[in-house]
């Protein structure tokens, strides 16, 4: 007895020799280069003029010490006083929830229980947190845009939940585009159960083709970028 | 190709019957440009209205005449009018995809047959008949032949060279007029909404003319603008490049 | 697709769809706004047409072996912890994401746009089976509160004002007159109103932009964050993929996202691009798992009448990535909108995909509400040749005898007369001497019967009594013999 995938599969194979497919090829297409940097020398001001006509914001910070008084800052200016992250070592900046907590900042942890009503209080217990920070695993120059891969330490939710996302991404990590990261690191889409590409703050135009921010996901994104 | 000193004129159906002085301005403007023009005994229809609607027989019947009238002789085949011209480079070689013998006269054909402003420019190198005109010109680039033929720049060096600065694209001018051949029948009231947003962009251009390389959009623009004003002409290209008396 | 109207009533449709001057205005309005912005976002991108052409190869190859890549994706899915399902109809498709929620004792849905999701009458399906399903997509929750329908592919509320989201969000929502004084306020309070239901939902449902066969990957495309919260929150993520939505590989993907969302909007990427392998990772040994994510991922692969269309002369509309463009470029769909057409999905590639899924029969009106201008080929980020897939479908309507009979019996007649070219001329010069009494300077200001439909708006130009090609003969012999 077929099963409903065995008669779809059949049914698209005793279609595809009268199929008018204008174009096809036996191979797979070669695909064009990916498109150079406007400026390939200065990806860090690609990158923060692109973020910035987004409505992002982009601040610099030489040291850890320097992050994590810019984090400060943020916090204080949105009135959170706690915050979703990344694990420390996945964001890359020693010393960080130490100086944070110094400031008055407490840190939510979560693992999600598989039971549905473990789960359901776990999340309730994110609902108010007003800050996330993450690291990047890349920065795309020409849409001032973060990558972030999921993983272990690495939950989704820092990046989305909270009104307010802050990311620190080492400059090294800027790359001109997202065609030029997908054919050099295809394998950072299926290293964790997500990847990400967030290009500024959440926008809507639904109502009368205007403009607002932070419909869903975050309203204010910020990246200290760091050397 | 060097430039020829003889073209058979394809007047169309629409031209031969509706609008001959149309037909006379091409030839004047032809023969002013150095070219010979022979209109062959027999022209009908390019079978284009039955091809879109879908009348695929009735259309390649018309086709098979039409190319055997303008195949008894191996002269260019100038056309008045981007909407036919497009019919016989782009569809004639497909409706003929299982006829081996009219698909390969269709193609012969189709390598030699060109919309008029196409002719003029691409072909004899000309981009100034010697025509001038006062009047304040908008041009409205008929679908078939921008998007069809590709006949995009040389309408309007024609024109500029006639009127100057007079003469400007019309607002939103590559936007479909809405005649669309027997759409306007068959979707009557579609075709007015954008038969009156396109007369709306005309009277807001100032032009006292609107030109275009096709008269199945100006018979439509044309029969619209009658019943708002008469304050704006309707003119095809031809007109404008044949000078004042080519009557 | 009980819901949908009658396909009769589609000049009905039509003419209240023209006399609504408030639609024009948005209409307008927004198609000008994304058509612009498309524009321009293709003038600044270096190499645009060697990356269409690029995006139509993939698209070509990868639906002339689809049965090779949905045999790869499926694989790959499964391989990271994908239930993959197959639904043959839209009502097989329905039931099983039904099932998928019953199974998990699911009561509240949440769910992104999804238009695939309309084409089978999902939320019909929940509401009968009593799950509560919430759209979250800002436009997609106004069409849902309003019981309304989607007008276009990617601004739903296009046909509504910012006066009737609020008076809806009262009414209907509670809200208060400071929550709806603006549209930052009305966001705000979309916002507010629909988190809770996100962090109380057991299950999202989501569409797929396009899958990755190489890694059994999901990738989904929003600019409010929505599509990240549904496939992120809940402990049950449900997407529904159309057979045909799928690229090999990750390369292939990133050169299709660079048009997509510069076709649709003119953004030159979307705010979020989301990529899902799978569920959450568990822990495996000493590595601990993922500490957020969906623990059950279910694919729902939905056939609906593609695999027949594959099998078909209007194949190549399988290329489509459903961007919105050839709507925005429309000039019928700028005059009428997308509820006039009466299906799912509207505009061009609507006047394709609905008589390709659902016959002619139903359909017919569709492939004739089309000048064959050509703006939507100009704009498609694939090259589908939307006219040339028309003029098929209504040379399939004239075979099978669809259509006016006089529109036939008119045809008919003038390829008899055209086929003659004595007669052809001496009916064109009667047709003139007799017209010559009955116009106004030239011109018809009335015709009889179905030729009134031109006079109804516009004037006709009487036929000369003598032909072009008469009056250059003429004049050719006289030359003759004076020379």
């Amino acid at each position: 007895m077929s099963s409903a995938r065995d008669r779809i599969l059949a049914s698209i194979r005793s279609g595809l020799p009268h199929a008018e497919l204008p174009g096809a090829t036996e191979a797979r297409p070669v695909l064009p280069p990916a498109p150079a940097a406007a400026a390939p020398n200065d990806l860090s001001a690609l990158f923060e003029a692109a973020l910035t006509a987004l409505t992002g914001t982009v601040h610099h910070a030489a040291t850890p010490a320097a992050v994590a008084h810019a984090v400060a800052s943020i916090a204080a200016s949105c009135g959170a006083g706690t915050y979703l992250a990344w694990d420390e070592a996945e964001i890359g900046c020693p010393g960080l929830f130490e100086a944070l907590t110094a400031r008055g900042l407490r840190r939510v942890t979560y693992d999600l229980p598989f039971d549905a009503g473990g789960r359901d209080a776990g999340v309730r217990a994110l609902e108010d947190v007003g800050l996330g920070i993450t690291g990047a695993d890349a920065g795309l120059a020409d849409g001032g845009a973060l990558v972030l891969a999921s993983g272990p330490g690495r939950g989704r939710l820092a990046s989305l939940l909270p009104p307010v996302h802050v990311a620190i991404l080492s400059a090294s990590k800027l790359i001109p585009s997202l065609p030029a990261l997908l054919a050099a690191r295809p394998d950072l889409v299926g290293r964790g159960s997500n990847f990400v590409a967030i290009a500024g703050p959440s926008r809507t135009a639904d109502i009368e083709m205007t403009l607002t921010h932070g419909v869903h996901g975050p309203k204010h994104v910020h990246v200290i970028l760091t050397a | 190709m060097p430039a020829p000193s003889r073209v058979q004129l394809f007047a169309t159906c629409l031209v031969d019957r509706f609008f001959p002085h149309v037909g006379h301005a091409t030839v004047r403007v032809l023969e002013r440009a150095g070219v010979d023009v022979h209109v062959p005994d027999g022209l009908t229809c390019c079978g284009q209205p039955a091809f879109n609607g879908g009348f695929t027989a009735d259309a390649a019947a018309m086709a098979r005449h039409t190319i055997d009238v303008l195949s008894r002789s191996g002269d260019p085949v100038v056309v008045p009018s981007g909407s036919c011209a497009d019919m016989i480079v782009n569809h004639y070689p497909e409706l003929f995809a299982t006829d081996p013998e009219y698909a390969e006269k269709a193609r012969e054909l189709a390598s030699r047959t060109f919309e008029l402003s196409q002719f003029l420019v691409d072909v004899l190198g000309i981009t100034d008949t010697g025509a001038r005109t006062g009047s304040q010109l908008a041009y409205h680039a008929s679908c078939h032949g921008l998007r069809g033929l590709g006949v995009i720049d040389a309408p309007l060096q024609l024109l500029r060279s006639a009127a100057g600065e007079r003469c400007a694209e019309l607002p939103d001018g590559r936007t479909c007029c809405g005649f669309g051949g027997l759409f306007a029948i068959k979707m009557p009231h579609i075709s007015s909404a954008m038969l009156q947003s396109k007369l709306d962009a005309i009277q807001a251009s100032g032009a006292e003319a609107v030109v275009a390389t096709d008269v199945s959009c100006l018979m439509h623009m044309g029969g619209g603008l009658r019943r708002r004003t008469k304050a704006v002409r309707m003119l095809h290209i031809a007109e404008v490049l044949a000078g004042p008396d080519h009557d | 697709m009980t819901e949908h109207p009658q396909p009769a009533a589609f000049h009905t449709r039509v003419d209240s769809a023209l006399a609504d001057a408030a639609l024009h205005a948005a209409l307008s309005l927004t198609t000008g706004r994304l058509a612009s912005g498309r524009a321009s976002a293709f003038a600044s991108l270096p190499g645009a047409d060697g990356i269409r052409d690029a995006a139509r190869a993939i698209r070509a190859h990868t639906v002339s072996r689809l049965d090779h890549y949905l045999t790869e994706f499926t694989a790959a899915a499964e391989l990271r912890g994908c239930r993959v399902h197959w639904a043959e109809t839209a009502a097989d498709a329905a039931r099983t994401v039904v099932g998928i929620a019953r199974a998990s004792g699911v009561s509240l849905a949440v769910k992104s746009k999804s238009m695939l999701s309309e084409e089978i009458a999902l939320n019909h399906a929940l509401d009968e089976a009593g799950i509560r399903v919430v759209e979250t997509d800002l436009g997609e929750f106004v069409v849902q509160i309003a019981g309304d329908r989607p007008s276009h592919i990617i601004a739903p509320i296009v046909h509504r004002s910012r006066a009737d989201v609020a008076r809806l969000f009262k009414n209907t929502l509670g809200a208060g007159d400071d929550e709806v004084a603006s549209i930052p306020a009305m966001t705000a309070f979309a916002r507010k109103t629909l988190r809770s239901e996100f962090l109380r939902a057991g299950m999202g449902i989501s569409g797929v932009n396009l899958a990755v066969a190489e890694s059994g990957s999901l990738c989904l495309v929003t600019n409010e964050g929505n599509g990240r919260l549904t496939t992120t929150l809940p402990r049950v993520h449900v997407a529904l993929l159309g057979l045909e939505r799928l690229v090999p590989t990750a390369a292939d993907l990133g050169v299709i996202l660079q048009l997509l969302a510069r076709s649709a909007t003119g953004q030159a990427m979307p705010v979020y691009t989301n990529v899902i392998t799978g569920p959450r990772r568990k822990s495996a040994g000493p590595e601990p798992g993922e500490p957020d994510g969906p623990d059950e991922v279910h694919v729902v692969i939905v056939d609906n009448g593609r695999s027949k269309l594959l099998g078909s002369e209007l194949a190549e509309i399988l290329y489509c990535v459903r961007c919105g463009a050839c709507l925005n470029v429309c000039p019928v769909y700028r005059e009428i909108g997308g509820h006039a057409y009466g299906g799912v999905y509207p505009g061009p590639v609507g006047s394709v995909v609905m008589p390709g899924l659902e016959g002619l029969e139903r359909w017919h009106d569709l492939p004739n509400a089309s000048t064959l201008c050509g703006a939507c080929r100009d704009v498609c980020p694939v090259r589908i040749d939307l006219p040339h897939l028309l003029l098929k479908l209504r040379a399939q309507e004239a075979r099978e005898g669809i259509g006016p009979w006089w529109l036939r019996l008119g045809i008919r007649v003038f390829t008899a007369a055209a086929l003659r070219p004595r007669l052809y001329r001496v009916l064109g010069n009667l047709a003139g001497r007799l017209s010559a009494g009955l116009t106004r300077n030239g011109w018809f200001t009335w015709m009889p019967g179905h030729f009134g439909r031109w006079t109804e708006s516009r004037d006709f130009p009487a036929p000369a009594a003598k032909s072009f090609t008469d009056t250059w003969r003429g004049a050719r012999e006289r030359g003759k013999e004076r020379s």
